[in-house]
């Protein structure tokens, strides 16, 4: 059975890129979210074995929504995506549990890395 | 093998890794999930307890033992970490500091048997009135034995990130988190904060303690990602560091001491030799005086520079203190530190820690209120002290902040006027005569005044031990709101840059720190202050104060044009307005012993590069 993936991110090209990265590799995107709150929401609805978050959502951002998720479950797998120069975001977003981070601009090998890695 | 030169270094180590103890707990105790503290707790505790062995303090060695196992049992989560499981700690590590420096006073009892019994009881999972008999009950010395097996190894741990990785930082702390996940990871180098900001060559080196093998936590470290190399170097006796941290030594102080005081009388003799050269036509000397000018200089800028130590190091011992007494007094106060990292000469250092600690028990004590009275002024109950160094010019200042009450005015003034009948006081108190006030020696032993009592007895004490180091204190407090003492010290106590000026044919030095500009004394910007001369210098009224008055000097007529040096000291200014201004030069102060007799405006006297004695103003006495 194929790992089941929830995507996190405000622009819509952001989500449909990771959804087109994870679905060509066999994973099966069960859900999107565009801001922190409704990552929360969806994770508690789907219990996906994976979860890409943004860093910068409106609403709530992707730190606050790891935080809350690791809250109810510490063994959630995040992925953080971010930009070039947030490093200390990445630091924070690992410091509040996610389990690994890739940087845009994304590539799919590295992307696919990262989820390998966190999936362990 | 003779111990007994080891002593010192046992001693010296041992009240490190005490005080590191304390604050490791206090930060323990604020964040219960700051799980590295109990770790850095378990190795700074076993270290005492190996020194205490090898050097047959038995005394320490059994108590550090007792306190040790207490630790392992709360990192292995068999003991619950609760306000009497802290109290317990705190209690422990002073009695540990006691032990340490009785053994190395040449005594060493037996720690003391209902401490040892509460830490055995505690390690085995009976609080003090738990009800017993929930867990077997072990004898004390079966319990460290009953571990040795399965006791975490701690080892160092070298980690480096591929070169071409993004965000190289950020890979390594998931490294780190991914070791935490087999044991407490201690020591991080280098630490977070440089890793966040990218200052970071890919080599990353902590230490662990940890029951897997290395292949386990090499595979868990390699599960990060980007990692190209896991090591476990042999363990040193420090953790493995960075090849950028610099080797270290310890230096006797006495030491440092005597070669600052010899190069105090180096620059002397280079200012004289200068002064001799110039008398000569000769340029090869002039030559040479200036090379041995200029070596001089670089010299006694890194016997300074060796002198210089983080403030942190007087700071560390106060949030346990305002710990306690926010405890005794029943108050709840976040203590706050800042600047940790700014740097005094040593001999200032050591002279500051009495006055702050006067100005932060003051600020625990009399300054927050409790939490009743806070909330009900519609405050947080939890009050704050602020204690925070900052650099300013040439001078460090040293603050203690607290959002308490604020002091009393009215009732500074009634006792005043009390005490003192004969003496006018206004009704409306400036901070300076505030300060002035409840620096009084003795001021708050007379009589007590609700809610200033004691206020003074620190004050003056800090005061005269401020003053003592060339230093000032001010004062600022306003009701309601809170209050800030601010002492101001020199960097550095050896050597000071002065100015020179003349009056009346005599030469004094002020000390360029406190000096902000120098401008013309100009007879039509004279105008009043409060009764008082002034002067108008760039829109700003400047009390002035001429040197000639201050030193009685009738002779010979002022000159004409006249120089002003401008001094200030944190928002005070006044204008010095002196005969003539003689350039600068560094001087090496010599306190004065005795004092008596003495007007208070002279800080010392100095012996100049021409050879002839000069009076070193305080700029302090002078605004």
């Amino acid at each position: 059975m194929s790992h089941t993936v929830l995507v996190c991110d405000d622009a819509i090209f952001m989500r449909t890129m990771i959804s087109d990265i994870l679905t060509q590799a066999g994973f099966e995107v069960v859900g999107e979210a565009e801001s922190g709150s409704q990552a929360v929401e969806k994770y508690r609805a789907l219990k996906p074995d994976l979860v890409t978050m943004d860093i910068v959502m409106p609403d709530m951002g992707g730190i606050e929504a790891v935080r809350e998720i690791c809250r109810t479950d510490p063994e959630a797998k995040i992925l953080m995506c971010s930009a070039m120069g947030q490093q200390a975001l990445v630091v924070e977003a690992i410091q509040a549990g996610a389990k690994d981070f890739v940087v845009k601009p994304f590539q799919p090998s590295r992307v696919l890395e990262a989820v390998q890695r966190v999936l362990g | 093998m003779d111990l007994s030169k080891y002593a010192a270094l046992f001693l010296a180590e041992s009240r490190e890794h005490l005080s590191s103890c304390n604050q490791l707990l206090l930060r323990w105790e604020r964040e219960p999930s700051a799980t590295d503290a109990v770790g850095g707790l378990f190795r700074s505790i076993h270290t005492i307890k190996g020194m205490g062995a090898t050097m047959g303090f038995t005394g320490v060695a059994e108590l550090a033992h007792r306190l040790e196992s207490l630790l392992d049992a709360l990192r292995q989560g068999q003991v619950a970490a609760d306000a009497r499981t802290f109290q317990l700690l705190f209690r422990a590590v002073d009695a540990l500091g006691v032990a340490v420096e009785a053994a190395g006073a040449g005594r060493d009892p037996a720690p003391e048997a209902s401490l040892a019994a509460a830490l055995d009881d505690a390690t085995a999972g009976r609080g003090a009135d738990a009800p017993a008999g929930g867990l077997p009950v072990l004898p004390g010395d079966d319990v460290p034995r009953r571990r040795a097996t399965d006791r975490p190894r701690g080892r160092s741990v070298e980690v480096i990130i591929r070169s071409d990785a993004v965000m190289r930082g950020a890979r390594a702390v998931l490294a780190v988190r991914r070791a935490e996940a087999l044991g407490v990871v201690s020591a991080v180098r280098p630490p977070l904060l440089r890793l966040e900001r990218e200052e970071f060559d890919g080599r990353l080196a902590f230490r662990i303690d940890s029951r897997a093998t290395d292949e386990e936590l090499a595979a868990v470290i390699r599960s990060a990602g980007e990692v190209v190399t896991v090591r476990f170097p042999e363990p040193l006796a420090a953790p493995a560091e960075p090849a950028d941290r610099h080797r270290q030594i310890r230096v006797d102080l006495g030491r440092l001491d005597r070669l600052m005081k010899q190069v105090g009388e180096l620059v002397a003799a280079r200012n004289r030799l200068g002064v001799l050269a110039a008398r000569f036509d000769d340029p090869t000397l002039a030559e040479q005086s200036d090379r041995i000018s200029r070596l001089v200089s670089e010299m006694q800028a890194e016997v300074i520079a060796a002198r210089m130590t983080p403030v942190g190091e007087v700071f560390e011992r106060f949030p346990r203190l305002v710990r306690d007494l926010a405890r005794d007094l029943g108050k709840r106060i976040r203590f706050e530190v800042e600047g940790e990292e700014i740097e005094l000469d040593r001999s200032i250092l050591d002279e500051i820690g009495d006055p702050l600690l006067h100005l932060v028990r003051n600020a625990a004590d009399h300054g927050i209120e409790m939490p009743e009275t806070r909330v009900h002024a519609g405050k947080p109950a939890e009050g704050r002290i602020l204690l925070s160094a900052t650099r300013e010019r040439n001078s460090v200042a040293l603050r203690v902040s607290d959002d308490g009450a604020g002091i009393d005015r009215a009732a500074i003034v009634a006792k005043t006027r009390r005490d003192a009948p004969g003496e006018p006081t206004p009704d409306a108190l400036s901070d300076d005569l505030l300060l002035r006030l409840i620096a009084r020696p003795g001021f708050s032993t007379a009589q007590a005044v609700s809610g200033v009592s004691g206020r003074g007895v620190g004050v003056d004490v800090a005061m005269t031990r401020v003053r003592a180091l060339g230093g000032t204190l001010e004062i600022g407090s306003e009701a309601g709101k809170g209050t800030t003492f601010t002492i101001r010290v020199p960097l550095t106590l050896a050597i000071v840059r002065a100015l020179l000026a003349d009056a009346g044919g005599e030469r004094y030095a002020v000390p360029l720190a406190y000096v902000a500009e120098t401008v013309e004394f100009d007879a039509r910007a004279v105008t009043a202050l409060r009764s008082r001369e002034a002067v108008v210098v760039r829109e700003q009224v400047i009390p002035t104060v001429h040197l000639r008055d201050l030193v009685a000097c009738r002779e010979r007529p002022a000159p004409m044009r006249r120089p002003t040096v401008i001094l200030e000291i944190g928002e005070r200014r006044t204008a010095l307005v002196v005969d003539a201004l003689l350039g600068q030069q560094d001087i090496v102060v010599a306190p004065f012993d005795a004092p008596r007799g003495m007007p208070p405006y002279v800080g010392g006297a100095t012996i100049l590069a021409d050879g002839a004695p000069a009076l070193v103003l305080d700029a302090a006495a002078l605004l």
